[in-house]
């Protein structure tokens, strides 16, 4: 098993009565709330622990989010640029420039390639689908966000790995007549390719296109949902098995010296749930296409009716918005985090032993993105963390090898 | 009806001239007091548009485009040799799409506090954005009488679907650009049938001001405003908007 560190660089200090008072922590915020010095403090604190990943040898991940308090990286590829040049021996992965929102896929793939370049062969790109409040902060029409993002990923890739071009592409959503990029990737084909979702339909597609296929605090029913999806999609299509190299799971980790300190410390990383997933109805629940028309009883009325049948689909059957998960954990506490697999904290042993049972209950994956660092965590906590972590849990995850899985 | 393949839901009620009706953010409830009201003076045709009630939708037909073509062969197929062409916000815009066009069965057009252009300054939105605002905002701007509001808690799941359904399918046709063609102005003044333009006093997804700019750029437009209604005067004021529309016919 390989590990990558990441952190979303949230911007907490915005006082609590502004946040509690606000529908929104993320797409309406102004943005003078944010002191651009103490943002650029925060970047420098964390482009430092993304090197120091770089110096004990784990991966690095640099995500993106718009518009909001959870994270100041709208500029994935800034990021990523960065950590491709200034780190030298680990892999850079891109968890990623959201695609469906950036008009033009073709300068996606321009960026990518260059970073590839720029970090030599060491770098992946991630697909991840966006939704809730970036379609109102990347002007994007929500109901068809997802045919954006695999026809985005149809155009990146083919621009990738295209190399006696210029090709044309006139697609539904996107246009180019004369496609040819320079430089192509270092990697050839391409760069591997990740991609982050969890509903039953997305994850068979990312199953048969054979991406890595990452779950973001799931918990292990909504993963182990996932991968099986991944994994029946390939073999309904008749394609070889995958091994566990194919999955990845984020978490929040926070590895202490003691097992107290590292619950209590990892737990500051709660703050990305319990504060930084405030949205308001017309970015969740009411946002058009985010839930199928089936479940609107649930999502219109204020008093529950007796007799809606209708009302009774649940985010289990992968029909319930992104809303209902979101707001489940915006209330999880520190034990009921851990007891579900969201958090792993504690000291190295008990680290390990929690990732492993998480391991267990999905039937196994080969990457484990950690969230790090979020909230309140000071530079000096997640260093530390990091320390332990490369030194005492993650020689142990690299004995684990990849396992076929069918 | 079947028209072009598309399985379309149209209330049809009443007797006299005929009058089409394209409506808004939902489709019309044939309940209506004002269809009732208005079915005593004319033949109401009243097709939900694809995606919308219980109307079917193709895959991919998701533009103006699309909708001005369908209701382009849909008048052609009604067997009156003219219609009123009434549109309804949302369905106000489709209806001017069509008249710019001189569709040569629109005998006389009229819009109710429709959407469709764009009026003021770049960073002036004139409609609101009813995708970005909180929903209790919405309402608010939409009604003169917040009590006027359909009351979710007392609809029927099918009602609550079909609504969340529209929903989906009027992102898809007007997320972007907002509710508007902004070409559609520059055309406007083409309209040459009699128009009349209806409006909410009280209407703040689209102001009355809006209007008058609006019917301004239709020659010969008429414009008036009704008291004691926002951004649906004829669910707010049945009586007066029929008073209006029937002087019309």
């Amino acid at each position: 098993m390989d590990a990558w560190w990441q952190c979303e660089i949230p911007y907490p200090f915005v006082d609590k009565a502004i946040t509690d008072a606000a529908d929104s922590v993320r797409a309406s915020l102004p943005n003078q709330l944010c002191d651009p010095r103490i943002a650029a403090t925060l970047f420098d604190e964390v482009l430092d622990e993304f090197l120091l990943c770089d110096d004990l040898g784990m991966n690095v991940i640099a995500i993106e989010h718009h518009a909001g308090i959870n994270s100041l990286i709208g500029a994935n590829p800034m990021v990523t640029s960065l950590l491709a040049r200034q780190t030298r021996n680990v892999r850079v992965l891109s968890l990623g420039t959201l695609v469906s929102l950036r008009p033009d896929p073709v300068r996606v793939a321009e960026e990518y390639a260059t970073a590839d370049i720029l970090a030599k062969g060491r770098f992946d790109i991630g697909f991840v689908k966006s939704g809730g409040t970036e379609m109102a902060s990347s002007n994007i029409n929500p109901v068809n966000n997802e045919e954006r993002y695999w026809e985005a990923i149809d155009l990146i890739k083919k621009a990738l790995t295209t190399h006696d071009g210029p090709f044309s592409w006139e697609g539904k959503h996107f246009s180019h007549r004369h496609v040819n990029i320079w430089p192509r990737p270092y990697q050839d084909p391409h760069p591997p390719m990740w991609a982050a979702t969890g509903d039953p339909s997305s994850s068979a597609e990312v199953g048969r296109r054979g991406m890595r296929h990452v779950l973001v605090l799931r918990g292990p029913e909504g993963t182990k949902r996932a991968y099986d999806a991944h994994r029946q999609a390939r073999a309904a299509a008749g394609l070889p098995k995958v091994t566990t190299d194919n999955f990845a799971y984020a978490a929040l980790v926070y590895v202490g010296d003691t097992e107290d300190e590292g619950i209590e410390v990892g737990s500051k990383l709660l703050w990305f749930l319990n504060t930084s997933l405030k949205s308001a109805p017309q970015f969740n629940k009411f946002l058009p296409g985010a839930a199928p028309p089936v479940a609107a009883p649930g999502l219109y009325r204020t008093q529950p009716k007796p007799d809606a049948g209708l009302a009774l689909v649940d985010a289990e059957k992968g029909v319930a918005p992104a809303s209902r998960n979101a707001e489940k954990l915006i209330s999880i506490t520190a034990p009921e985090a851990m007891a579900q697999g969201i958090l792993f904290a504690g000291n190295p042993d008990s680290v390990y032993r929690q990732i492993m049972q998480f391991y267990d209950k999905v039937g196994g994956f080969g990457h484990l993105a950690l969230v790090g660092r979020s909230g309140y965590m000071t530079h000096a906590e997640s260093t530390k963390s990091i320390r332990l972590f490369t030194k005492e849990v993650l020689p142990r995850l690299k004995e684990i090898g990849p396992v076929e899985v069918g | 009806m079947i028209l072009h393949g598309i399985d379309m839901e149209v209330t049809r009620l009443g007797a006299g001239q005929p009058v089409v009706l394209l409506h808004g953010f939902q489709q019309i409830d044939p309940e209506a007091r004002f269809l009732h009201l208005l079915s005593q003076r004319a033949e109401i045709i009243a097709p939900s548009h694809p995606g919308f009630g219980r109307s079917a939708r193709p895959k991919d037909f998701e533009t103006i485009y699309d909708l001005t073509n369908l209701y382009a062969a849909f008048l052609n197929a009604l067997p009156f040799e003219k219609v009123t062409l009434v549109g309804f916000s949302f369905g106000g815009w489709l209806a001017a799409e069509l008249a710019v066009r001189s569709h040569h069965k629109i005998a006389r057009l009229a819009l109710v506090d429709t959407v469709g252009i764009k009026i003021s300054d770049r960073e002036t939105p004139d409609i609101t954005d009813i995708f970005n605002t909180h929903p209790d905002e919405v309402t608010r701007r939409t009604w003169h009488d917040p009590a006027n509001a359909p009351d979710f808690n007392a609809m029927s799941d099918e009602a609550l679907i079909m609504r969340h359904r529209n929903w989906e399918s009027l992102s898809r046709y007007a997320w972007h650009p907002y509710m508007h063609n902004p070409r559609l102005a520059f055309w406007l003044p083409r309209i040459d049938v009699p128009t009349r333009v209806l409006w909410g006093a009280s209407d703040r997804i689209v102001r009355p001001s809006y209007g008058q700019a609006f019917a301004g750029l239709i020659p010969g437009a008429d414009f008036t405003v009704i008291d004691q209604a926002g951004h649906q005067p004829e669910i707010e004021q049945p009586d007066v908007f029929v008073d209006h529309l029937s002087a019309f016919l």
